[in-house]
């Protein structure tokens, strides 16, 4: 599912000095996968989601995803790539603060240009997944953390992405909510989705399948 | 498409609503500059565009002689038969004279305004009579029928509409004219004329002496495909003609062509259409301003919403679809903005036909009707969209710009002040300081012009003067002695009304609308040195008192005295443009001069005294003009009356009280156009006025919307700086540092703003130059004040920010962190 070769990310610090934040990561995520990304503090776990998700794009080296060399992509090219093929659930939960629910969930689907029945369809079928059709007309900041990140997992999942990319999914949230998502994610590991995720946490990490360890950019456990 | 519209529109709003403060100083200052965009373009399109009641105004033209080149006179049959001869640029051409009738035997004798008019005056402006006919070549012959139009409003006013009118009759100084026609709602062309009779002369009969006399309206149709240009080039060459023909009566004039538009606007100087060009500059400038300064806004706003457009990025959508959605917001604003205009333009459309720039006084219910109609519905709306555009682009691609998504995301809700857009902030800041110092010096130059205007001295004391006018029948006063008589009679019973200081009479009001009179003149002992040069000066007839009822200022000699009567030798007075022209450097009292016209002689009259100049003409107000004051007594003549009293109170207090003098000494005499000298000299600057007033507001405006968006940037700029503020506090910075810092930020693009404005101004200014009275465009003093006036504005505007910044508490600044 995705193949990393020689990625590295750096940023410019003084006079032709960079700051590397992550260093020859090469790494192998088969499809159905389920891998936690380890590490503390600035081991670049999160920048190493973010280039999987394509979000940043200043990244060296050659990244595989589903049999594309998205390193030869053009930035709007990628974007095309992943609106098709992933998926993603911040830390922070990222809902638009001034959209319901309903439209949370359907935001991702008019980006994709889906037709309205089908749009319909599949945030009816989304709420309805996650016991959450009652609260379709709420505004995110009338929902609790926990609430507001199974919105965010539905959010990015509605689309079917094959790969689903999560930063920390629980790590605003107390652990009954905590175990709530994770569990959701092994759900949706069984049903065949690939997950990618960071987390500091031990227990989070046991949900998945296997875990890379990243320190000071380096991959020190795993598949380097 | 249509659903994501709608979807992108609701959202919109939504924002929009979330955030009332935002929205609501985003749409005032919206509906401001588009507010006063429409209220401006209404002015152009009921002066310049709309149309009037005339068939293809685009084709008429008027003919205006031109005394040297450069005085504005009517034309004369002279005129008129050579272009019907020789020219070939018109389709067909008309002739006008204005006349006042007094109409009697309906209700209290009544003065009204009418003309004389050719049987094609009517055919080339293409206007038909609603009700009978119109003149025929019959009507028109010397000796015709007595025969009228009447306006529209007349057939109401007297006759109340009644449908049978036709065949009625009209008791017109003493003559019956039968009624045949009603002419159409609103027109009264020329000279805000109700009654029409046919003007029934030969041309080629008179003689040269009446034919040569500049007293016609003369107006003729282009034909198809001939440009004013073409046609005045023609024109101009038969006077050259008629010079060579006739050099005892031409030598020295020439003719120009006008639009007929431009005549009926009063404007014969161009002023008004260079005023509405400048105006519309000035509100375009004042748009641009607002432009920048809501799209600062959005520009903070798109900071502040990093977050959320980068999260939107990351959940797919494509930079086109966020620069659409961001457009809409825009144009929600606009829309919003635009409909707040249009209210505002409707409020503000009653003040601008109060201070209407038309000099003219036909089509008044057209010229004064400011009003929304289709065609400045469309330019609002054209306005609106283009703002939306305009405003809204830069913050939406600078805010959909970013490729990068996990930097905003991980940044969240953070303040930094390296975000994007905070060059642009900057950029738009100095543009809209640019622009309005760029529209704040124009705005300086029209006022201090105005002011200039208004401090000319008129050379008179027009407080506490009532004027009044009165045209003596022809049929009742056909002897000059019985004019003589009468006048002395009113004056007699004015001067013992109570309040009433002294009363005159003369033969024009100084700087009225009306048709002013001259005379050539000839000074003994003297020929002109250039013998292409017509020595003309203003020619009033007025009685023993006028000049020290108007309040003149006698330099040397004596005024016009009760002894200066009939039979006693000719006398006037001067004034000293004439005594400089006349005698220059010598000493004028007791030397001769005489009225000089073709084919008459006029008695040599003595000056008995010389008087400051005095403000007599309106086309000449910017320079001054020979007159000289001849007593009415000594110099046969049938010109109107004009009553000129100087009271102790209110002018306006006497006015019954001089009817009924008047009419005591003649119950039918009507007497009209009641007004003070004030109101009289209120018209005089109209044009000056509309754009002095104008552009004040709009330099105002621009300033307001410059301060506001400065305020706005430095408000936004300390917010984003509250930590590296506090920061230094906690590092030992002084106020007075932190002040530096913040005022030094704001005095940087202020005087940028005010270097690129200066620049801008210098070459724009210059278009001015036409507009402006004894202020040159590139006026020191103008500049370097309103840079002042910028200057402390802007300090003002950054000191409110900067004390929001002297107040940071570094333990609450460093919580951000």
């Amino acid at each position: 599912m995705i193949k990393l070769q020689h990625i590295e990310r750096c940023y410019p610090l003084a006079k032709e000095k960079f700051f590397y934040v992550l260093r020859e990561i090469n790494l192998e995520v088969q499809e159905g996968d389920f891998v936690s990304i380890m590490g503390p503090s600035g081991a670049g776990k999160s920048t190493l989601l973010h280039i999987l998700g394509m979000h940043d794009h200043g990244w060296t080296g050659e990244y595989f995803l589903d049999g594309t060399a998205t390193h030869h992509l053009k930035p709007k090219e990628r974007a095309t790539l992943r609106n098709k093929q992933i998926g993603f659930v911040f830390q922070q939960y990222h809902l638009l603060d001034d959209l319901t629910v309903y439209e949370n969930l359907d935001i991702p689907l008019s980006y994709r240009r889906y037709r309205t029945s089908e749009r319909a369809a599949l945030v009816a079928d989304m709420l309805d997944r996650f016991q959450i059709v009652g609260k379709k007309d709420l505004y995110p900041h009338q929902l609790s953390g926990g609430q507001q990140q199974l919105v965010g997992v539905a959010r990015a999942i509605i689309a079917r992405p094959k790969l689903l990319l999560a930063d920390e999914p629980t790590g605003n949230l107390h652990s009954s909510q905590g175990e709530e998502i994770m569990e959701l994610f092994r759900k949706l590991n069984n049903e065949g989705m690939t997950i990618v995720q960071v987390t500091h946490s031990e227990r989070n990490a046991s949900y998945g399948k296997r875990v890379v360890q990243l320190r000071d950019g380096w991959i020190v456990k795993g598949d380097q | 498409m249509f659903e994501e519209l709608w979807q992108d529109v609701r959202y919109g709003a939504r924002i929009l609503l979330k955030s009332p403060t935002y929205t609501g100083i985003a749409v005032a200052a919206l509906a401001l500059s588009i507010g006063a965009n429409t209220a401006v373009f209404s002015a152009v399109n009921t002066l310049l565009l709309r149309p009037l009641p005339l068939k293809n105004l685009d084709q008429l033209v008027l003919s205006q002689a031109l005394r040297e080149g450069f005085d504005p006179y009517e034309s004369s049959l002279l005129e008129l038969q050579a272009y019907q001869e020789r020219s070939h640029s018109f389709e067909s051409i008309g002739a006008a004279r204005q006349r006042s009738f007094n109409l009697i035997g309906r209700g209290e004798p009544e003065r009204i305004r009418g003309a004389s008019i050719m049987a094609d005056y009517l055919t080339t402006l293409g206007v038909k009579p609603v009700l009978g006919r119109s003149f025929t070549a019959e009507d028109d012959r010397p000796g015709g029928a007595a025969v009228a139009l009447i306006s529209h409003s007349l057939w109401q006013k007297h006759f109340g509409g009644k449908a049978d009118i036709i065949g009625e009759t009209l008791n017109l100084e003493a003559r019956t004219y039968t009624i045949i026609g009603v002419m159409p709602p609103g027109f009264d062309v020329p000279a805000a004329a109700a009654i029409w009779v046919p003007m029934q002369i030969n041309i080629a009969s008179l003689p040269l002496t009446q034919r040569a006399v500049p007293s016609c309206e003369v107006v003729a149709r282009l034909r198809l495909g001939i440009s004013l240009k073409q046609a005045d080039a023609e024109a101009k060459s038969i006077a050259r003609q008629l010079e060579q023909e006739f050099p005892q009566f031409r030598r020295g004039w020439t003719v120009k062509l006008l639009w007929l538009r431009q005549a009926l606007l009063g404007d014969y100087a161009g002023r008004v259409n260079k005023a509405l060009v400048a105006l519309t500059g000035g509100v375009a400038f004042l748009l641009l301003i607002c432009c920048a300064n809501v799209a600062n806004l959005q520009l903070a706003r798109g900071i502040a919403r990093t977050r959320e457009l980068a999260l939107r990025r990351a959940l797919g959508a494509s930079r086109s679809r966020l620069v659409r959605q961001l457009l809409t917001e825009s144009m929600l604003l606009a829309l919003l903005g635009g409909a707040g205009g249009l209210l505002l333009a409707h409020w503000i459309l009653p003040l601008l036909a109060v201070i209407n720039p038309v000099q003219g006084v036909s089509l008044a219910g057209f010229f004064h009707e400011f009003r929304i109609d289709n065609r400045v519905l469309i330019f609002a709306f054209c306005v609106t969209l283009a703002t939306g555009v305009i405003f809204g682009l830069v913050p939406a691609l600078k805010g959909t710009g970013e490729r990068e998504v996990m930097p905003s995301l991980r940044q969240g809700d953070q303040r930094s002040a390296s975000a994007p857009g905070h060059g642009w902030l900057n950029i738009l800041i100095v543009a809209e300081i640019a622009v309005a110092m760029t529209l704040l010096v124009g705005g300086g130059l029209i006022v201090r012009s105005f002011n200039r205007l208004q401090r000319v001295d008129l050379g008179f004391r027009p407080d506490h003067l009532l004027t009044l006018k009165m045209v003596l029948p022809e049929s009742k006063y056909s002897e000059h002695r019985q004019r003589v008589a009468f006048v002395n009679q009113v004056l007699e019973r004015l001067k013992n009304l109570p309040g009433v200081v002294s009363a005159g009479t003369t033969t024009n009001i100084p700087l009225e609308r009306e048709i002013a009179y001259d005379a050539r003149f000839s000074v003994e002992g003297r020929s002109p040195r250039n013998p292409n040069d017509i020595p003309i000066t203003s020619h009033r007839l007025v009685s023993p008192d006028y000049l020290k009822t108007l309040g003149v200022t006698l330099l040397k000699g004596r005024l016009i005295e009760e002894t200066d009567r009939a039979g006693q030798p000719p006398v006037v007075v001067i004034s000293e443009q004439l005594a400089r022209e006349a005698w220059p450097g010598e000493d004028p009292l007791g030397k001769r001069i005489k009225r000089v016209r073709p084919g008459q002689d006029f008695p040599w009259m003595t000056v008995i005294g010389v008087i400051r100049d005095v403000k007599e003409d309106l086309f000449n107000y910017r320079v001054n003009r020979p007159v000289w004051y001849v007593p009415y007594a000594q110099l046969e003549n049938n010109f109107p009356v004009n009553l000129v009293v100087r009271t102790s109170d209110d002018p306006s207090s006497v006015t019954t009280a001089i009817r009924e003098a008047t009419r005591a000494v003649d119950p039918d005499q009507p007497i009209s156009d009641v007004m003070t000298m004030n109101q009289n000299l209120a018209r005089v600057l109209v044009t000056e006025r509309f754009s002095a007033i104008l552009m004040s507001v709009l330099a105002a405006a621009g300033l307001l919307l410059a301060a506001l968006g400065l305020y706005g940037v430095m408000a936004y700029s300390v917010s984003q700086r509250t930590t590296e503020i506090g920061v230094r506090v906690a590092l030992g910075a002084q106020p007075i540092h932190v002040l530096r810092l913040i005022l030094g930020q704001g005095a940087k693009l202020t005087l940028l703003g005010i270097a690129i404005g200066l620049t801008a101004a210098w070459g724009l200014t210059r278009l001015l130059a036409s507009l402006l009275f004894e202020v040159n465009a590139t006026d020191p003093a103008t500049f370097v004040s309103i840079s002042l006036l910028l200057v402390s504005i802007a300090l003002v505007a950054c000191f409110l920010p900067a004390r929001r910044a002297l107040a940071v508490d570094p333990m609450v600044a460093l919580r951000y962190e």
